[in-house]
């Protein structure tokens, strides 16, 4: 890459970082999201809107469709601060169906979803661990997230040899609550009152379902940067025996080791929406995600629970935030494929199970 | 073979080109019987490969030209590395080129540099270096090697340890105690000497491999006159922890534990163990771990090639590397069943207990795992002393 090109991507992912401040509180604050958790719809409709406004939910769609074309690595760094932040408002989910929409050249759902004036989400998944939308008319769909807060649900359905999609307004999905403080809906396949939006998205959605996983896999980094950080800040402050608990060489040594993961992290989301951005397609593409998404599930639920064990007693308060952190992990590692699904898929579509 | 370009059209080759020029000059020059070693070859085995290396000026890939390097960019060094390495040629005796070198360069007199670099590009002099003492490790400040001064030269009286293939070279570069006052980083000067000066006995140290790759040598009343001093007297910590940065990133490369897990898989081929369910899941955790260190290899790398300063934190790439050869040689010895226990390679030439051996030392030179986490946790992570 020439320098100028260098600068250029710097010059972009820094603002689209800055960019995600406004929907963060300046101080970092989790009131915001403490105030939402275990409420319906539970997110916030004028920050879903805010999303919309800055053009995130159409940030991978090219301008003629109303995106802002813009590529995986700008897309994994907002994830990141979102992650950093804990928001709750299903950005990734969104984005999936507005590819989804933009494929179907749709234009009756597509503009207010881009504008964040409705949430559209996709009941594409089957099975408790799955990154596959078979689109079977009779499977109930499972796992959608923040479903009540959508006022539209597309479904896929099998057709012949084509995935074919459907709208339905409104939602009438069973919920559950999740460790989070959100929760995902269920729902019966249909298709009563339902308009065909297109024959087949099959390939859209496999393109969708694999940029929402790298760019859930982002959204584990900046929750697991986070989470680093604020337990870095502890072991400084937090005095025992007469000294700093960070002075004490067994948990300086798991510091480092939570380090060595993050870093590991980086380098696998980064470097796969960097290899996305160049045009890494079909099997290549499949087996960066996995490799991203995999690490990063493992690292981020090990990140949460040591910091848990690095706070102490305070860790295991609701009070204190870091638990937050953890409850997001436990949600989030699995959404877009587990990492055991990960590897599994890796060693499928990586070249000779290994690419070095 | 390849042609025989001139130094400058090769450096002005793009990366792939580059890459391909050195391999064809590898597969078609290198002289040894033996490919991927598993272990250090001593100079009577390696010198043809020194040899063609010098006659070729491919000895010093780092150093500036007019020293008689080949004076390339940092990326360029790793390419001609990692062709090595995928080669599996022999490491030569390379103390002189790696450490030596770019430290008298910088440090050194011009007479020094007119005495000492030419010998080590012909294969004249063969160093090694003498850091490690046996109570000082780890904590290498502590070194107590004594150097009395008798105003024009020292008397060196103690013991240097671990010092690789001390018994095929005829000079070492030293660090020794010139004054015990202060703290124990300042009282530290290089010196250098011929392995022959009087007083200098070298004892071999049989290692876990069976091989006498290390040494301990002894100085009992040897002479070093003042002028076999690099740089100022006392400065000598200084100069040695200046010279990492590029050693940092390329004792990081991918390669060996690349080249570990191609050998894990052969095995498990070999041993019938390669459809084991088992087997499978430990070996994708392998290849996906060796896919995120390539990609955090290329990260510094890039940085490297920006012209960026690489800080502490690129010590994550050698713990990353060297425990995940260790785990795949550990799975090898797992799979290998009666074979993980026998002295001699298999067959076909798989030796997985000898790669198990290989791998237990890298975590220990060069800075342990446990020392770099130290390092990690003190000057990257900020956690308090």
């Amino acid at each position: 890459m020439s320098e100028t090109a260098f600068e250029d991507r710097v010059q972009s992912l820094r603002m689209i970082r800055d960019s995600a401040a406004a929907v963060m509180p300046a101080d970092g604050g989790l009131g915001r999201v403490r105030a939402l958790r275990f409420t319906l719809p539970g997110i916030d409709p004028a920050v879903w809107g805010s999303m919309g406004s800055m053009g995130w939910i159409g940030l991978r769609l090219p301008e003629e469709a109303g995106g802002i074309g813009l590529g995986m690595a700008e897309a994994c760094a907002l994830q990141e601060e979102l992650g950093r932040a804990l928001v709750p408002e299903p950005l990734v989910p969104g984005a999936l169906s507005a590819r989804l929409l933009a494929a179907a050249g749709d234009t009756a759902l597509l503009p207010s979803l881009l504008a964040g004036e409705n949430l559209v989400l996709t009941a594409w998944q089957q099975s408790a661990d799955s990154l596959e939308a078979p689109g079977d008319p009779e499977a109930p769909r499972l796992f959608i997230p923040m479903a009540a807060a959508a006022g539209t649900v597309l479904l896929p359905v099998r057709e012949g040899n084509g995935l074919a999609l459907y709208a339905v307004e409104g939602t009438r999905a069973t919920i559950l609550k999740t460790q989070d403080g959100g929760h995902v809906g269920s729902l019966a396949p249909s298709l009563a009152g339902a308009r065909r939006v297109a024959a087949d998205v099959s390939a859209a959605m496999d393109l969708a379902l694999d940029e929402a996983a790298l760019g859930t896999a982002a959204y584990l980094l900046g929750l697991m940067e986070r989470c680093f950080e604020m337990t870095l800040d502890y072991l400084r402050a937090r005095q025992q025996f007469g000294k700093a608990l960070g002075s004490f060489q067994a948990l300086q040594h798991r510091a480092a080791d939570l380090k060595i993961q993050i870093v590991l992290t980086r380098a696998s989301v980064e470097g796969a929406a960097a290899d996305l951005n160049a045009g890494a397609a079909g099997d290549a593409r499949r087996a960066l995600v996995s490799r991203a998404k995999a690490r990063a599930a493992e690292a981020a639920l090990r990140v949460t629970r040591e910091a848990v064990q690095l706070h102490g007693a305070i860790g295991y308060t609701d009070e204190y935030d870091i638990g937050l952190f953890l409850r997001k992990a436990m949600v989030t590692a699995n959404a877009f494929g587990s990492a055991a699904l990960h590897r599994a898929r890796y060693m499928r579509c990586a070249p000779g199970g290994q690419s070095v | 073979m390849s042609a025989d370009l001139p130094l400058d059209e090769l450096a002005a080759l793009d990366e792939e080109a580059f890459r391909l020029h050195v391999r064809e000059w590898i597969e078609g020059n290198y002289p040894l019987p033996v490919r991927h070693p598993t272990r250090r070859l001593h100079w009577h085995e390696n010198k043809p490969w020194y040899m063609a290396l010098s006659r070729k000026g491919w000895l010093a890939p780092g150093w500036p030209r007019d020293h008689g390097g080949m004076g390339l960019d940092a990326t360029r060094q790793l390419i001609m590395l990692e062709e090595m390495e995928r080669f599996g040629a022999a490491r030569v005796n390379d103390m002189g080129l790696v450490m030596l070198g770019p430290m008298l360069i910088r440090y050194a007199s011009e007479e020094q540099k007119r005495r000492f670099l030419p010998r080590i590009l012909s294969g004249e002099d063969i160093w090694c270096q003498g850091y490690s003492e046996p109570n000082a490790g780890s904590d290498l400040a502590a070194l107590r090697l004594d150097a009395a001064d008798h105003g024009d030269h020292w008397i060196l009286n103690g013991q240097k340890t671990w010092i690789t293939l001390a018994n095929d070279a005829n000079w070492i570069f030293v660090l020794a105690r010139t004054n015990k006052t202060g703290k124990k980083q300042e009282g530290i000067s290089f010196l250098l000497l011929p392995m022959d000066s009087p007083g200098v006995s070298v004892r071999p140290i049989v290692n876990l491999d069976l091989h006498d790759e290390f040494c301990e040598v002894f100085f009992d009343n040897v002479r070093v006159p003042k002028d076999m001093v690099v740089g100022d007297v006392d400065k000598g910590w200084g100069y040695a922890k200046a010279l990492l940065g590029f050693e940092r990133i390329a004792i990081g490369s991918p390669k060996l534990s690349s080249n570990g897990l191609a050998r894990l898989k052969q095995l498990a081929v070999s041993v019938g163990k390669d459809q084991d369910p088992a087997f499978l899941d430990s070996y994708a955790r392998f290849s996906m771990e060796l896919a995120d260190l390539k990609a955090l290899y290329e990260a510094y790398v890039e940085r490297l090639k920006r012209g960026e300063a690489i800080g502490p934190d690129v010590s994550i790439l050698k713990i990353v590397q060297t425990e995940l050869f260790q785990r795949i040689t550990d799975a090898m010895l797992e799979i290998a069943g009666g074979h993980a226990g026998l002295l001699e390679p298999m067959e076909d030439g798989l030796h997985p207990a000898g790669s198990f051996l290989l791998a237990r030392p890298s975590t220990i030179f060069g800075g342990s795992s446990e020392i770099l986490r130290n390092i990690l946790a003190r000057n990257v992570l900020d956690l308090p002393a």
